[in-house]
């Protein structure tokens, strides 16, 4: 691939410090430092969010817990955890802690089933997501001046406009265009020299294709950087990525009911960790049996708490997303714990005839496979009372050959493949060039029929 | 002397093919033959149309997978006997037919492994092979 502009390339080479740091003095602090600093913090939060808000004063009257009673930083334990149920059974505004006519905006996050989960932010909440946003896009070397080509659908999904204002408030010439047509936004991208992209990793293989199919020349185009972010990306779908269109890829992890894209980001000194706002979100990793905190770098779910956000202030969000931390200096030059990047989530995880399977695994053994695309669908039935998981893999038009044989072959490598790292049996089933719906919101990849 | 045939990665599934034969009727490509075969799952259609080219296009245009490779095309009397004589010229010469399906009229592909040998073999034998131009005028209502 082509890095484009000299700050990326000379990070590519190992130089980090042509990069920006948005704010030093948080993002290079000491562990002493940050403890402190979260500490005071927390004492705070717990004491606004136990004035505030009914449903917490309930539950911490009834553990017998006041804000007297968080004096370090491990007292967060003796906090309820919240969990996504919380915020739909108190839908809409439950949960709020200022009067509604401080907030500024209402974003909520597509349920499944049921209602939606809904969250408000004022004006200090605004500010405290734009630091966030300005911290990680920096991290992947966007500038004031960088020209930002929003392909997430903005509406009431949190990624759209959060990345749009930090975006902004950095400097940068936001484009938003919204997501869909793709003929468009490449357009859009030669039309207005745009530099930076921001989408679904998912999405952006797809407008990657097309823009190939018309004959695009992503090489010696304007754009430098791509922000992924609204559904994991495996490392081989941005390596394809990163090399077929010649930008820098970084990808970002939040969710909504803490506040939405920004906990944490991605530096291009560790692509497999991301660097924790940890002056706004206090973090843990427990146990997602027992909810006991798991050892120093040990792999858990991980818990946050909201560090001065006031219009919802979440006590020890569940986020079900499995990852461990570490404190370590980075050779980024920042010095804020790092997460690795979330690669299953507790409750995705699969139980195929008493062996758990994660898609994440399946997407790995895929992106290895050189006949098909990273792009899959699961399957799972009850067949006989025995469950059967079906992976459904996408042909590439280059790998198809007119013999039975030899497309049997492959089929069956992809199984032997998939079955060496999941431990259990699976069917896969080839489908044809496309035939796996390209989502620019969160990939639905897995369909669980036994019931 | 061969014709060019056309395979395409087919899901079985309804209208997927339909989906493929809309367009050749949309970009004017004429199907002579075809052969569909399937695994449960997925199957391999294989056609023999006027204009390969413009078909690939399609296809191409499509994004569906796709390949070509030549079969033989042998031109049959349409009689009691006469494809028993025919595979019994190929047996004679010792050429094993992977698979082989009829065409319009009394025309039949056989894709063999080494058709240039297969030519060769043929040559002097009592067999009418096929071009791709041969393939390309419709038939008359009353044969040939």
């Amino acid at each position: 691939m082509t890095v484009k502009g000299a700050a990326l390339a000379a990070a590519a080479a190992g130089d980090f410090s042509d990069l920006p740091i948005h704010n030093p003095t948080i993002e290079c602090a000491s562990r002493e430092q940050i403890r402190a600093l979260q500490l005071e913090k927390l004492i705070e939060q717990v004491k606004w969010t136990y004035e505030r808000v009914e449903w917490y004063r309930t539950r911490m009257d009834e553990a017998g817990v006041t804000p007297a009673d968080i004096r370090t930083l491990e007292d967060v334990r003796k906090l309820p955890f919240t969990d996504k149920s919380v915020l739909r059974d108190t839908f809409p505004y439950g949960l709020f802690a200022v009067p509604l006519d401080e907030v500024v905006e209402l974003h909520a996050s597509s349920g499944t089933t049921g209602k939606p989960i809904v969250v408000g932010y004022n004006a200090h909440d605004m500010e405290l997501w734009a630091d966030c946003i300005m911290r990680l896009v920096q991290m992947a070397g966007v500038v004031p001046g960088d020209r930002a080509q929003m392909a997430f659908g903005y509406g009431m999904f949190t990624g759209g406009f959060g990345l749009h204002y930090g975006l902004q408030k950095l400097g940068c010439m936001m484009i938003p265009a919204g997501s869909g047509n793709t003929e468009r936004h490449i357009q859009m991208i030669e039309d207005y020299g745009t530099t930076v992209l921001v989408a679904t990793p998912s999405y952006a293989l797809h407008m990657c294709e097309v823009g190939e199919q018309m004959g695009f020349n992503w090489e010696v185009s304007t754009l430098r950087v791509g922000l992924f972010g609204g559904e994991p990306c495996p490392p081989g779908l941005k390596a394809e990525i990163e090399s077929r269109m010649h930008i820098v890829c970084t990808d970002n992890y939040g969710l909504t009911e803490v506040m939405g894209p920004g906990v944490s980001g991605e530096c291009l000194a560790a692509r497999d960790m991301q660097h924790i706002a940890e002056d706004h979100f206090l973090w843990e990793v427990v146990d997602p049996q027992t909810g006991e905190p798991v050892g120093e770098g040990e792999e858990g779910e991980l818990v946050l708490t909201p560090l001065g956000k006031q219009a919802i202030p979440v006590l020890r969000y569940r986020t079900h997303d499995l990852t461990r931390v570490v404190t370590e200096p980075c050779a980024c030059g920042r010095t804020t714990a790092r997460m690795q990047k979330v690669r299953a989530r507790s409750d995705d995880m699969l139980i195929i005839r008493g062996t758990n399977v994660f898609p994440s695994q399946v997407e790995d053994v895929l992106a290895g496979i050189e006949g098909v695309t990273p792009h899959y669908r699961i399957v799972v039935e009850s067949v006989g009372g025995m469950d059967r998981m079906t992976v459904h893999a996408e042909l590439k038009p280059e790998a198809f050959s007119d013999s039975f044989e030899e497309m049997e072959a492959l089929r069956r490598s992809i199984e032997e493949r998939l079955k060496g790292v999941l431990l259990v049996g699976v069917h896969v089933k080839l489908v044809e060039p496309g035939g796996i719906e390209r989502t620019t919101g969160k990939a639905k990849h897995v369909e669980d029929l036994r019931k | 002397m061969s014709v060019q045939q056309i395979s395409v990665f087919l899901e079985s599934q309804p209208g997927h093919l339909s989906r493929v034969l809309d367009a050749f009727v949309a970009a004017k490509v004429s199907v002579r033959g075809y052969s569909a075969s399937d695994t449960g799952d997925y199957g391999i259609v294989r056609f023999i149309v006027d204009d390969p080219e413009r078909a690939m296009q399609v296809l191409q245009e499509l994004g569906a997978a796709a390949t070509t490779a030549e079969v033989l095309c042998v031109r049959l009397d349409d009689k009691p006997g006469e494809l028993a004589r025919v595979m019994g010229i190929m047996a004679g010469c010792g050429i094993n037919v992977t698979y082989s399906y009829s065409l319009i009229s009394t025309y039949i592909a056989l894709s063999v492994k080494d058709l240039a040998r297969a030519e060769e073999l043929l040559a002097g034998e009592p067999v009418e092979l096929m071009e791709q131009h041969d393939l390309v005028r419709p038939i008359a209502p009353e044969g040939r």
